[in-house]
């Protein structure tokens, strides 16, 4: 008989839709219902490995627990790297290791998302959760985003297809104004058009916000050269547009694709795009909408945060956390051989590969799902854990920081919690006897 | 330890009306009791000062907000790192961060650093309630809660609108239930959802919000008698329209007087007692305050008070945040939260050369010392947005010691404070009883907590033993001693055990039909499913409500 779980939620991107319809039969998931491309590749059919090993030697849990101790207890300067696929709880536990080890400390968010999180620690940010933008959002722009092929479900759920209070005709009740930067395409829907040259991203952004927070700013010369001209006139033909609506949702990704910029570019285009959303609320209401990947990055992020007040490229080497978010982050500490032994917590197959590829070449745990399908060296720890919302359950947060039960839809590999629960425990043990 | 006998000390237990007398405190398995054998292990505290262990009525410690707080602060992190306690027997403890927003296991070693054994976040939205309760599990030694955010609910504001208030009633105990709240919690009533809409205009207590029926005064009325009706532990706890503006003594009083009679708790008072100067400034307006809720036994309140130095104004009154981000400059998160509330953050130094802050710092204190009632007026600094828990033993030394206090007010800026009743001279110095009427016997009583807050057979054995110092803002800052549920925590002014906290929640009974319309709402307006929303058992069980 096939079961069906209602309202589970799904880890395939930041959106975490929880309205996904889980069939299982026989063991294994056989529908997911309402789930996107992405989704239901996230869900995949369930089926995970649930083996340990050391040095690819298939080993009991215990053995490969206190070999994983052994080998953490043996390194100098240990990484511990929590990769997306993972609960709060385990997320919880993972920072819980690194302070007990003074480890390094980092995730994925900054490789990939810390020019956001920087932009909004020198600003803050103007921002809502999806509900809002679902709600109230009468003008949407997406700055230079199409969220259909990475948020699939996005614009049907938030917005501008969702119906909201104050938007009861969906679609018709907003105007979606799509941005392109360069060759980075906004979504084909829209109302009106605009196209910026990559190079005067930042620029048209601080030009936009002089425009809607001092509208004399207009009558500023600019002394006829051309280019700012030229910077000055897509200006003014956008700024009415931002301003023409009662709230202003702006998307952009805080992930854009790994190949895109640099993070000081990332920082730059960011902390312009926060300062005009900002400055927008002064003519009408607005926020911007950062979106985030999969795996409940935005979760990991928040328990990084509440446990050592920095939410990536921690280091707990002075014995409390310190942040390093130039030259701290593992792909920095990777590059220059600062760390001799790298724990990974969560589905390693997810990280960046420069990431997973220095992973390869120091001796390394790895605690995640599928954790033992990965190739690795020179000396080894592998165990296989569930995976957050199919084996695990626990919390997990939307991309705009709502939390959201995950749901074990499968019995599966041990809790990835239990397992770094174990290590920390076996560490403590051996610790204390030394 | 089961069993202890703290021995000789001079005894501040107001509740049960001791005061200043030398006796034994005896505690056996987590409680306070009569009497122990003479063989139970004793601790000596002659010479010393025992008293209940603190009790913070109103502080913002466990939420999404504060977490964003959090990473918006990485500067005030890393001056100031939190290296692990060294506990005893070789348990582990965690290292973290300070500042205005310290991390989750820095704030709860801290909070019994001090010797306050019982805190409440004061303001969490429902929808994000899950991650209250996740930060709390990371905040070891205090028995902790939150109220849950209801002033600017949009269902509860329908059912306003619809004249259904028994219904709304009946929601707000779904609600707290849901989201494993403590109280009911009402921030600028409606004009949080004013400001979501974009209006900028300063929100009367019979401003429609959106519809005629639905004013700040029907939402204040509504929530009020939900709480008194449900025998909530704790009356609604309520942050008044028209925070920091000139003149919102008005709104205050006249917010007070539409629940006029009803059991209340008004909530960071300094903040909401400004009178408006001819010329529009701002200048005290504690008297007019004072004088009303000295007369009426039913209002209770907390200070909220201002102290100098760095702050973190963190609120769900998230306009007031905006403007405070156009006047400062400085960094400024907002979150408007759907279909609940709003959220916003910006960093504030409180100076004592700035004319407002001065203002601030004033009204505070002459709140303390204008209220004839301690019982009914609580020291808090509203954490992190008066300042930090951390200043508590500070603002102690304010109230007991008035030469001090009066060589702080001389170096003010005084240009706001002409007419104030602190400039006029306040001679009152808090007693050590009214102290620990303050900080933990009167809040405990107003939170409905029979268990906490005193010291007779029965309660909690948290109790907070100090050594006299000449200043007492040491002897606060550093007690000798403090015991949380009968285990020693604090030995010698060290932190050496750190026992996990109780949540303290309320599951009030509700009337089930209520949840047939709601369902319909949540699937055609949620983005959070019906089912998803509840946080689900947690792993203390529920505080006993009047109503089952």
């Amino acid at each position: 008989m096939p079961v069906i779980l209602s309202d589970v939620t799904c880890l395939g991107c930041g959106c975490a839709c929880d309205d996904i319809r889980i069939t299982v039969r026989d063991g294994r998931i056989v529908e997911a219902a309402q789930a996107c491309d992405l989704g239901a590749a996230w869900f995949g059919d369930g089926s995970l490995p649930a083996e340990a090993a050391v040095d690819a030697v298939r080993t009991p849990m215990p053995a490969a627990i206190a070999s994983a101790a052994g080998l953490v207890r043996a390194a100098r300067r240990p990484l511990v790297y929590v990769a997306p696929g993972v609960t709060n709880e385990t997320a919880r536990e993972a920072v819980a290791l690194a302070d007990l080890l003074g480890a390094a400390l980092d995730s994925v968010t900054s490789d990939t998302a810390m020019g956001a999180i920087l932009a909004a620690q020198e600003r803050g940010r103007a921002s809502a959760t999806l509900g809002e933008a679902r709600q109230r959002a009468d003008v949407v722009v997406w700055w230079g985003i199409d969220p259909s092929s990475r948020y699939p479900r996005y614009a049907e759920r938030y917005a501008p297809l969702a119906h909201g209070i104050h938007t009861p005709d969906g679609r018709a009740s907003r105007t979606v104004i799509a941005v392109d930067i360069g060759e980075a395409v906004s979504a084909a829907d829209a109302d009106r058009r605009f196209l910026l040259p990559v190079e005067d991203e930042v620029a048209t952004l601080s030009v936009l916000r002089s425009l809607v927070s001092l509208p004399a700013a207009d009558a500023i010369p600019h002394d006829g050269d051309p280019l700012r001209a030229a910077i000055w006139a897509r200006a003014r033909a956008l700024a009415p547009a931002l301003v023409s609506g009662r709230y202003v949702l702006v998307v952009a990704d805080a992930e854009p694709a790994a190949s895109d910029t640099s993070t000081t570019d990332a920082h730059m285009r960011l902390s312009a795009l926060i300062a005009l959303v900002q400055a927008l609320n002064g003519p009408t209401r607005a926020a911007l909408s950062l979106l985030r990947a999969g795996g409940n990055r935005s979760g990991v992020d928040a328990v990084l945060t509440s446990q050592t007040g920095f939410p990536a490229a921690v280091d707990f080497s002075r014995g409390a956390p310190r942040y390093r978010p130039y030259d701290g982050r593992a792909s920095e500490l990777a590059a220059r051989g600062e760390v001799d032994a790298v724990i990974v917590v969560g589905y390693l197959d997810h990280v960046p590969p420069g990431v997973a590829a220095f992973v390869a070449t120091v001796p390394s745990v790895v605690i995640g799902p599928d954790a033992s399908a990965m190739t690795l060296g020179p000396r080894s720890v592998v165990i296989d854990t569930g995976l957050a919302g199919v084996h695990d359950a626990g919390t997990v947060l939307r991309l705009d920081d709502v939390p959201l039960p995950a749901r074990a839809v499968l019995p599966g590999p041990p809790p990835a919690a239990a397992v770094v629960k174990a290590l920390r425990e076996a560490l403590v043990e051996a610790m204390a006897g030394a | 330890m089961s069993q202890l006998r703290i021995m000789g000390g001079t005894v501040y237990d107001p509740a049960n009306g001791v005061s200043g007398d030398v006796r034994d405190v005896c505690i056996d398995d987590g409680r306070i009791v009569d009497s122990l054998p003479a063989s139970a292990p004793r601790l000596d505290a002659s010479g010393m000062v025992v008293m209940p262990g603190g009790v913070d009525i109103h502080s913002h410690v466990a939420s999404g907000s504060v977490n964003l707080a959090r990473r918006l602060l990485p500067e005030e992190h890393e001056a100031d790192p939190a290296a692990a306690p060294a506990l005893a027997g070789g348990d582990v403890a965690r290292s973290g961060t300070g500042g205005t927003m310290p991390s989750t296991f820095t704030t709860g070693y801290r909070y019994a650093g001090l010797g306050y054994t019982t805190v409440f976040d004061a303001a969490v939205a429902p929808i994000m309630a899950r991650t209250s309760h996740g930060e709390l599990d990371d905040t070891p030694i205090v028995d902790a809660g939150f109220f849950v955010l209801m002033g600017n609910d949009e269902y509860l504001l329908r059912l306003i609108a619809a004249g259904e208030r028994a219904q709304a009633r009946e929601y707000a105990a779904w609600l707290l239930g849901a989201a494993g709240g403590y109280a009911i919690k009402v921030v600028n009533p409606g004009g949080v959802e004013l400001w979501k809409r974009g209006a900028r205009d300063r929100v009367g207590l019979d401003t429609p919000i959106g519809s005629e029926r639905v004013t700040p005064r029907a939402i204040l009325e509504t929530l009020v008698e939900a709480a008194n009706g449900l025998g909530l532990p704790h009356a609604a706890h309520i942050h008044c329209n028209d925070l920091g503006m000139a003149g919102n003594v008005a709104t205050t009083l006249a917010s007070m007087r539409a629940v006029e009679g009803r059991r209340t708790h008004f909530t960071h008072l300094q903040f909401h007692a400004y009178d408006a100067a001819p010329d529009g400034t701002r200048r005290s307006g504690a008297r007019q305050l004072i004088e009303y809720m000295n007369a009426d036994p039913r209002i209770s309140g907390d200070v909220g008070q201002v102290m100098f130095g760095a702050a973190t104004t963190l609120t769900a009154d998230s306009a007031v945040e905006y403007l405070l981000h156009k006047s400062s400059g400085r960094r400024w998160v907002n979150v408007d939260i759907e279909l609940e509330t709003g959220c916003g953050v910006v960093p504030h130094t409180y100076k004592e050369k700035n004319a407002v802050s001065a203002l601030q710092w004033v009204v505070g204190l002459e709140l303390f010392l204008l209220a004839a009632d301690p019982w009914r007026m609580v020291l808090s600094t509203d954490h992190p947005n008066g300042g930090s828990f951390m200043a508590y033993p500070e603002l102690i030394r304010l109230l007991m010691d008035r030469a001090y206090r009066d060589s702080c007010l001389a170096r003010v800026n005084q240009t706001l404070l002409a007419g104030s009743a602190m400039a006029d001279g306040l001679a009152r110095e808090y007693t050590l009883d009214e102290i620990a009427i303050v900080t933990r016997a009167g809040p405990a009583r107003l939170l409905g907590l029979t268990r906490k807050g005193h010291l007779g057979p029965g309660a909690d054995a948290d109790v907070t033993v100090y050594a006299r110092e000449a200043d007492v803002s040491k002897m606060f800052a550093t007690p000798r001693y403090v015991v949380k549920g009968g285990t020693l925590v604090v030995e010698e002014g060290q932190l050496r055990r750190a026992p996990r906290g109780q949540r303290l929640h309320v599951r009030p009974g509700y009337d089930t039909a209520v949840e047939t319309p709601l369902r319909e709402f949540f699937d055609r307006h949620s983005t959070v499913s019906f089912r998803n929303y509840p946080v689900g058992d947690l792993r203390d069980g529920a505080l006993p409500v009047g109503r089952v």
